[in-house]
């Protein structure tokens, strides 16, 4: 006699058998236990030994259901065939900690089976259903009831975004110094409806400025939606069909409420995957306005012309971590690297990359469920090892919850890199014309500040560098020789009243010197002719037949007027020279 | 040319012919039963790449088979993929020796050609027995499988033993091999369908369905670059 079964046990069954499509049944029916996809887990590799983490053990937990339950042989002898029901809630416990905590839905497993065997995808069905029956973590109920409730998966409320929006706008305004920079919201026939993560507008919101600036500068007629804006889908992790198509057709219904021509989706991996791949499926909508993801739409302004980037400015060596969604699920790996090696200098690959990369192991709603993230750190000690391996300085992703697992592993296996997303590096490369002069004016020139007070030394190389500049200083004339000698700058400023020999001096010396000559000086001193009467710049230049200094400003400076002064100096002096 | 026996003569023909009309209605039943299934419809747009479609990805999937470069797992393993060639040349073969002894015996009559097909069957007897140490001694693979995993690999390979022993093809030198292998033909005839051997039935479906969805995504065929490339 077989033991009496629990509500929630018979539930999961009646809806395990109404679940199944053909690509699923298959999938169950079809593995022949090979063992072929043992290795190819990220789990797996950093649990050795342990085969309750390989692919297809992981499977047979939901594949024991179907060999009970639907299987031809199955159903007559089950544990011939490897098939057993479930009968209490201890057992649906069991298989939550398995199809939530030990797999992340990377898809690695289903790209390296022979028999085309999708686990990934019946991963996900076992999650929904246990989610049918409230089995689950308690982060992706959380963040479920969010995305139900409030319409977004972090809560984020709509005053809040909008406030967010206002706050981006009005930074790139200042920052560009260009009060036409707008965040347009809810603007109607656009070419271009913007969805975002909502990470983006709690955590982040810089990326949504930076999208903003691209959008600007590339002169695209380009909306945000006030509702609907979240393109991020919980369904996709915890196997809710019903939420995805809730959360799908709330961004479609955005688009096509303003009547945008294109939905362009900002980087996530599962984002991209439900938006534009499983959406419509869920929803069942078949829709008239494309979808594309940010990445596509960088690359094609920077093909077409319409912005220009200047990959010195990412100078730092640079790999990319393919997110699983995109790579495995939508095949998205090439753009991101065309994109990558237009904006930066030194890209390097990863192995292996694109559908054979590793998972980040943040994937699958990972970072929502706390109580396995011990056992999503040791996971992910193989992308720290991929990581290392490319001598990278930073690793770049297209997606936030790539972002968060690879900060979170890059933390804690103690590695020297920054995570960021191209849309950052996009952005960081944008040349607009205003930019250089009025945002960084002294950028690309190199400057020596002479001063004897520290103080002033540090102020002013803050305010240098703060402009763009690269600044070394010294405290003395001597000093200030020898940096001179090393490499010549593009300006010196220089304090009077030096120790030893006195900023005269050194003055006399260099407009002497043919080699330092042209050097432009901005005299930057604060002496009183009662405190060194001995000092009288104006009457020492004419005495000695020396040209006058570029500038001369009198301590305290005036900020404004110093950096004017400086920079048109070294303009004229580009342009004598 | 000997005689065979009226058992063996039943054993190589009427009983091959019930076991494979047996087979094949369990197996039209089954693919009936696969198809009662709905499949998920894919509604996204094409991926837009012209070398990426729902059609070539499905063909791409199909042929992995015979693309052991296609995936790591097989790519890194070469030995491992080419026991699997040499197992499944023996079942083929094997197969198809039951129809050529009892209705075309002289295309194999041949010392050459007895030769050739007992080193198939040998070959595919060895990746057997290696296949079942496998099975018994590295405990992911233990862990994983079912009194069928066994069963259907211990029948494959005593299966092959005699298809070993009966390929001589010579009666009178004795029948035993000859009505082992038949009887066991028969036998792995009729509990194919219900075993995990009738995996090949699956593969054409679930590899089409997924090469499908993944072609119509732009994932198949799959771009690498390998380190040094």
């Amino acid at each position: 006699m077989p033991p009496a079964r629990s509500y929630k046990a018979q539930k999961v069954i009646d809806r395990f058998q109404q679940k199944l499509n053909r690509q699923a049944m298959l999938s169950l029916a079809a593995c022949v236990h090979c063992g072929l996809c043992t290795d190819q887990c990220h789990y797996v590799l950093a649990n050795p030994g342990d085969p309750t983490y390989a692919p297809a053990y992981k499977a047979d937990r939901l594949r024991k259901l179907f060999k009970a339950h639907v299987d031809w042989t199955g159903r007559l002898i089950p544990r011939w065939v490897g098939g057993r029901s479930v009968y209490s809630d201890e057992e649906l416990e069991e298989l939550k900690d398995v199809v939530f905590g030990k797999c992340t839905n990377c898809r690695r497993c289903s790209l390296n089976c022979p028999m085309g065997v999708d686990m990934a995808s019946f991963n996900r069905l076992a999650r929904g259903l246990l989610v049918h029956v409230g089995v689950m973590p308690e982060g992706v109920a959380v963040v479920a009831k969010d995305q139900w409730e409030i319409g977004n998966q972090m809560g984020v409320l709509k005053e809040d975004y909008l406030e967010t929006l206002q706050w981006m706008e009005e930074e790139l305004q200042s920052e560009y110094n260009d009060p036409s920079i707008r965040i347009p919201v809810d603007k109607r026939d656009a070419e271009i409806v913007y969805a975002i993560n909502p990470r983006e507008a709690k955590y982040d919101p810089r990326t949504i400025g930076e999208a903003a600036a691209i959008f600007h500068f590339a002169g695209e007629n380009w909306t945000m939606a006030s509702e609907g804006w979240d393109m991020t889908n919980f369904g996709l992790f915890n196997g809710d069909d019903e939420l995805g198509a809730a959360c799908a057709a709330r961004v479609y219904d955005a688009v096509e409420g303003l009547r945008g021509r294109k939905l362009v989706v900002s980087e996530c991996g599962h984002g991209y995957r439900s938006t534009r791949c499983e959406g419509p499926n869920w929803a069942r909508r078949d829709l008239k306005f494309e979808m594309e993801s940010s990445v596509v739409t960088m690359l094609r302004y920077i093909k077409e012309g319409r912005i220009a980037v200047d990959k010195t400015r990412n100078p730092l060596p640079a790999t990319y971590h393919d997110s699983c969604n995109n790579a495995r699920s939508c095949g998205m790996t090439e753009e991101p690297r065309e994109l990558l090696r237009l904006v930066t200098t030194d890209f390097r690959e990863m192995y292996p990359n694109r559908a054979e990369n590793f998972c980040c192991t943040g994937g699958g709603g990972a970072m929502s469920m706390s109580e396995y993230a011990p056992r999503r750190l040791k996971s992910a000690k193989v992308k720290a090892d991929q990581l290392r391996a490319t001598g990278a300085k930073v690793v770049v992703t297209s997606c936030h919850n790539c972002v968060d697992g690879l900060f979170d592993l890059i933390r804690h296996y103690k590695l020297d890199m920054q995570v960021k997303l191209l849309v950052s590096l996009v952005a960081n490369a944008l040349t607009p014309p205003e930019r250089r002069i009025k945002r960084r004016p002294l950028e690309g020139f190199r400057i020596l500040v002479i001063d004897d007070e520290p103080d002033v030394r540090i102020y002013l190389s803050k305010l240098f560098e703060e402009n763009g500049c690269a600044v070394t200083d010294a405290p003395d004339a001597n000093q200030a020789m020898r940096a001179i000698r090393a490499q010549p700058p593009d300006l010196i400023t220089l304090d009077l009243v030096l120790p030893k020999k006195t900023g005269e001096k050194l003055y006399w010396e260099l407009k002497k010197d043919e080699r330092f000559a042209r050097i432009p000086i901005v005299v930057v001193s604060g002496y009183a002719a009662i405190d060194h009467p001995k000092i009288d710049f104006h009457k020492f230049i004419a005495e000695k037949a020396l040209p006058p200094p570029e500038g001369f400003l009198e301590k305290p400076v005036d900020v404004e007027k110093l950096i004017e002064t400086v920079h048109q100096s070294l303009l004229e002096s580009r342009f004598s020279g | 040319m000997h005689e065979p026996s009226p058992f063996l003569d039943f054993a190589q023909d009427k009983l091959q012919i019930g076991a494979l009309l047996f087979m094949a209605l369990v197996y039209s039943l089954k693919i009936r039963w696969i198809l009662k299934f709905p499949a998920g419809r894919d509604r996204q747009a094409p991926s837009g790449n012209p070398e990426k479609n729902a059609s070539r990805g499905a063909w791409y999937s199909l042929l992995n088979i015979a693309m052991p470069w296609a995936m790591p797992s097989t790519r890194n393993r070469p030995l491992f993929y080419a026991q699997f060639v040499a197992f499944h040349l023996g079942v083929a073969a094997s197969i198809l020796m039951s129809f050529l002894i009892p209705y075309a015996p002289r295309t194999i009559a041949s010392a050459p050609a007895v030769l050739a097909l007992q080193v198939v069957f040998a070959m595919a007897c060895i990746v057997g027995i290696l296949r079942l140490y496998r099975r018994i001694a590295d405990p992911y693979i233990r862990a994983i499988s079912s009194p069928d995993d066994y069963f259907s690999l211990a029948l494959l390979i005593v299966w092959l033993g005699f298809s070993f022993l009966a390929a001589p093809n010579r009666p009178a030198e004795g029948e035993r091999a000859l009505i082992a292998y038949f009887l066991l033909t028969a036998f792995f005839l009729v509990y194919v369908p219900f075993s995990k051997i009738s995996h090949y039935l699956y593969y054409p479906f679930a590899r089409w369905y997924l090469g499908k969805t993944l072609g119509h995504r732009g994932v198949y065929p799959v771009q690498r670059q390998e380190a040094g490339a």
